[in-house]
């Protein structure tokens, strides 16, 4: 009994001064594990606007419709292009695994050539239909592959911010390193710096605009900046509907080639 | 002018005093401002347009030169040794400060578009080594059947692959050269032997090797010309000071040049070849004009002698000096920046030494005393005998003279239309030397190391995305490289839709072919936008599709071929035209071409003006035209025959070789009016045989001393190791030759015929 009541003290003691400290010790994994994990409800539709802007400052805009669904141990998502007219109804399908070391399946359906293809690619270091983003960047990173540090604490934008330092475990990863910004009670990452193999920064990710949406935060507006191309992608939600019921058979080749 | 010259006479010391003043003042800016431009694209004028399109899409498509780095292994590239090579060496120059991460390319680097069996990968051909048989079996098989890679990264043969590493104009220095060096050596094993060409290795090597040749040859050439110098007039006193007026104005050229701030451009390095020619020339005739006064009074005092030598020879040393100062000043019509400096500052220098030889020889010889000439009676009579019994065996044989003078002519002139233009940097060196067989190496096992851009110009969007216009760049590519043996490879946007068309569609070779339809063309491109590196497309093709870049590599960097090239490449311009589509070119192989054009339409344009205004000048001077014509006679002769020779020599017009017709006005114009002068002088003998006779014995005597002491000098340039400099020293001691013989000959017949001053006492005795 007394070993018991003993060990029991022990516990609590270990909670309390755990739920004590917890605020001010957050560590940078989970801070990172707190944005991955922050829940942006089961699926999502929305109307997407990429602007892809080079470094003389042209543009070139691409409006794609797409759906998506986390189905637990996986996540899918399905685009069709709206415009320019000529790759209209061409729909990109890309099948993302929680599983370590599963790559993502994709497909691509031309409507010109009629056929759906799988398209597949060597590291999730590709870049996302030639923007600024990688796979990665748009979320798919998990904090398990990294280590990360807490920096110090910021204000930007006027939020208040942790500022997470990232390091790859793999040493041949694209980046050396990444700095976040996160808005301390949102988990929003509002800035991301990138740093590319030789330790010299590449990119910047801004975070333009979040909006809560049916509960959850989604962010809305970002764009990316190339610093060593001068090369810049914005991105835009909008007409964003969560949580409409989005059914598994609408994750199918064969809805693929329906075109919108 | 006369007086002004004498008063300066009363004051040598002050004279030495305010030059040596002078030439401090302008050596000092020298040590600090003084700087070499090796930047070729410095030397190209910025608003020319054909520049400003070049410049335009270069930044457009990104387009640089590249530096290839070759890995021979005469037992086939596909082993762990070699593969190993190429990821590091890759690696390694990612990793060099002075080249971007992005361009450099190898087979560890390049895509790999392949089909599967449901669709289409982009991958690396390796990322690990491969170390078994399978597996480099497997890269190889990867590698033959990828049209987009094979024989541009890998030799046909398999024995060779490259590195390429593209750079921008400014980063090649000697010291990024033995970097580049360095690194790639360190990889040379038993089996594998290394090899570094490209462009910016031979246009950079060229920039620093000519000037370096240039430093180690000029001294030797100035010993020369002092040591033959000191044999010709025989006095040390006389040699130094000569030889100060040709240093003291190339000094003030180069000082002016660093004070106003202007570096030194490589055809800057032929002012001093000009100003030795022409410099010596004013001090020589001085000098044999002084040791001639001398002979005839021995006990004349040094004053007094320095005062007939101004009286008579001020004249023709201020006419020579300005009219070639003028030829030199029309150098400015030229539309390069470094050859209006260079006509400049040349302009500068020759009336420096003008300056200098009236005022520092003069004040030399009253400080120093006059040169001990040894009154060698039996040579002196000698000497004229010589003069004598050939002006008389010249104009007894007028017919023959003038005979063999205009078959010279007629031979140069068929000479002349052979003369061709060459802008090749390649060409410029020994032909055994590393540089080109390294090249000859590469060009023997790939597509070229040289470069043309074709760049197709739409005002329309997405006009690249159409098929029939895509079909035509596709069917170009292939009449250019069937026709012409010089073109190896050419690369374009058609390649990346064929090579998709391809594995779209199971790699059935029936689909290498443009797609059917712009939405295809437009999918196949989101595509690859989707699974390869985007930037890549930005090669070929700028962003809205409506200019595209099609690459031609050709395995020779001379005019010809590249001409040549364009000439197929141009066959299709109407094809093009239907579709509103304009042609431009761009990069440094075709920039240079324009540039060398450049230099020489600005340089005969040049010629020409000079030629007019020097027959004005001298007819205003002499106040006759029948004289100005004549004048002109020697440079007429010394240009057409130089460039005859050169014609028939197959030595190619380059920027170097074109700006030595100056040379032909410089010493023609000396030569010329000394004569005349002399021969104006000798008139009053009122024997047209007698007054020849001492023209020769006196002017033809001066000619003789220059044009033995700037032969001897320049002769020496044969023994350089860089061809450029080896032609010059050929054509500048021809020139001088030819422009000898020409006055001595058919310009005394010349003057013999037209009875010019004789005519005029005639008239006066009548009178």
């Amino acid at each position: 009994m007394k070993t018991i009541k003993l060990a029991g003290l022990l516990i609590l003691a270990l909670v309390v001064s755990n739920l004590k400290v917890f605020p001010q010790e957050i560590t940078g994994l989970q801070i990172i594990e707190n944005v991955y994990n922050r829940p942006v409800g089961e699926d999502m539709t929305a109307d997407l606007t990429m602007t892809l802007i080079n470094s003389s400052g042209n543009e070139r805009v691409r409006k794609i419709k797409q759906f998506s669904r986390d189905f637990g141990d996986v996540e899918k998502k399905i685009m069709f292009f709206v415009s320019p007219a000529d790759v209209k109804n061409t729909s990109f399908m890309n099948w993302s695994y929680d599983e370590e070391g599963k790559d993502d399946d994709q497909w691509i359906y031309l409507p010109a050539l009629k056929k759906t293809k799988r398209i597949s690619s060597d590291s999730k270091g590709d870049y996302f239909m030639g923007s600024d983003f990688t796979y990665d960047d748009l979320g798919d990173r998990k904090p398990s592959d990294d280590t990360h540090k807490l920096l110090r604490e910021e204000k930007i934008n006027g939020e208040d911010c942790y500022v997470v330092e990232s390091i790859p475990k793999d040493p041949d990863y694209m980046y050396s390193k990444t700095v976040t910004w996160v808005i301390k009670d949102k988990w929003i990452g509002l800035k991301k710096e990138f740093y590319d193999e030789d330790g010299v920064l590449l990119k910047i990710l801004h975070v333009k605009d979040y909006k809560k949406i049916n509960g959850f935060w989604i962010i809305v507006d970002t764009e990316m900046e190339n610093v060593q191309k001068d090369h810049k992608t914005v991105m835009e939600l909008r007409n964003i509907k969560i949580d409409t019921g989005i059914s598994d058979s609408k994750f199918t080749e064969r809805m693929m080639t329906r075109g919108i | 002018m006369e007086s002004i010259l004498k008063k300066i006479l009363k004051v040598p010391y002050l004279v030495f005093i305010v030059i040596a003043a002078t030439t401090v003042f302008l050596f000092l800016p020298m040590k600090d401002n003084t700087r070499m431009e090796t930047n070729l694209d410095k030397y190209m004028p910025a608003d020319h347009p054909a520049f400003i399109y070049s410049d335009k899409a270069e930044e457009w498509f990104n387009i640089k030169d590249g530096i290839i780095i070759a890995v021979e292994n005469k037992d086939g590239v596909y082993n762990t040794g070699t593969l190993t090579i190429v990821k590091q060496l890759t690696k390694k120059l990612q990793k060099m400060p002075e080249i971007e991460r992005d361009d450099v390319t190898s087979l560890y680097t390049a895509d790999n578009i392949i089909g599967t069996e449901d669709g289409m990968d982009v991958r690396a051909f390796f990322k690990k080594v491969p170390k078994t048989k399978e597996k480099l079996e497997e890269l190889r098989q990867k590698v033959l059947t990828n049209e987009m890679v094979y024989e541009r990264l890998v030799s046909k043969d398999e024995t060779v692959t490259v590195i390429i590493a593209e750079i921008n104009d400014d980063v090649f220095t000697q010291e990024f050269y033995n970097k580049i060096l360095a690194v790639t050596k360190e990889f040379e094993n038993n089996e594998n032997k290394m090899y570094v060409a490209g462009r910016p290795i031979v246009e950079g090597t060229l920039a620093l090797l000519g000037p370096e040749d240039m430093k180690r040859m000029v001294p030797i050439v100035l010993l020369v010309i002092i040591l033959v110098l000191y044999l010709t007039l025989r006095s040390v006193k006389s040699t130094v000071l000569t030889m100060l007026v040709v240093f003291i104005s190339t000094l003030w050229a180069f000082g002016l040049m660093a004070l106003v701030n202007i570096p030194i451009y490589s055809v800057s390095t032929m002012i001093p070849v000009m100003l030795i020619a022409i410099g010596v020339a004013d001090g020589i005739h001085l000098y044999s004009h002084l040791q001639l006064y001398i002979r005839k009074h021995p006990e004349t005092t040094k004053k007094e002698a320095v005062v007939d030598m101004l009286r008579s020879m001020w004249k023709p040393v201020v006419i020579t000096s300005v009219t070639t100062a003028v030829g030199f000043i029309s150098l400015l019509t030229s539309q390069v920046y470094p050859i209006k400096y260079f006509g400049i500052f040349t302009a500068f220098g020759v009336l420096a030494a003008m300056v200098f030889s009236l005022v520092l020889i003069p004040a030399g010889i009253m400080i120093f005393g006059l040169p001990k000439t040894k009154p060698v009676k039996d040579n002196k009579k000698h000497n004229n005998k010589f003069a004598y019994d050939f002006a008389e065996k010249v104009l007894k044989h007028k017919t023959v003279t003038l005979f063999i003078t205009i078959i010279l002519v007629a031979v140069s002139i068929i000479g002349i239309t052979k003369v061709w233009i060459d802008s090749s940097f390649l060409e410029k060196f020994e032909k055994d030397s590393d540089i080109v067989l390294t090249d000859a190496f590469i060009n023997e096992h790939f597509g070229g190391t040289s470069t043309i851009n074709l760049i197709l110009d739409s005002q329309e969007e997405d006009a690249f995305k159409t098929p029939e216009i895509l079909r035509i760049v596709d069917k170009m590519q292939d009449v250019v490289e069937g026709k012409l043996q010089v073109v190896g490879n050419s690369f374009s946007l058609a390649d990346y839709l064929k090579r998709m068309n391809k594995v779209m569609h199971a790699d059935d070779e029936a689909y290498n072919t443009i797609p059917d339809s712009k939405n295809l063309v437009a999918q196949y491109l989101l595509l690859y936008e989707m699974s390869g590196d985007p930037d890549n497309l930005w090669k070929v093709v700028n962003y809205n599709y409506a200019k595209l870049n099609v690459t031609f590599q050709l395995k020779s960097d001379n005019s010809k071929a590249i001409n040549s090239a364009l000439e197929v490449i141009h066959t299709f311009e109407d094809d093009f035209k239907k579709h509103g589509i304009t042609m431009n070119y761009a990069g440094s192989g075709y920039k240079a071409l324009v540039f060398t054009d450049l230099i020489l339409e600005g340089q005969i344009m040049s010629l020409i003006m000079t030629l007019i205004i020097v027959i004005i000048l001298l007819a205003i001077m002499f106040r006759n035209i029948k004289l100005g014509l004549i004048g002109s006679v020697p440079i007429l002769i010394t240009a057409a025959i130089s460039f005859g020779l050169m014609g028939w020599l197959g030595i190619p017009l380059n920027t170097t070789t074109a700006l030595l017709s100056s040379i032909a006005i410089g010493i023609g114009i000396d030569y010329a009016v000394h004569f005349i002068e002399q021969y104006r002088i000798n008139s009053v003998s009122n024997d047209k045989l007698v007054t020849a006779q001492k023209t020769m014995a006196h002017s033809g005597r001066a000619i003789l001393f220059n044009a033995i002491v700037v032969i001897a000098g320049f002769l020496v340039l044969l023994f350089s190791v860089f061809p450029p400099n080896r032609e010059l020293g050929f054509l500048v001691s021809f020139n001088m030759f030819v422009s000898f013989v020409g006055t001595l000959t058919i310009m005394l017949i010349l003057l013999n015929r037209s009875n010019i001053y004789f005519e005029k006492q005639k008239e006066g005795k009548i009178k």
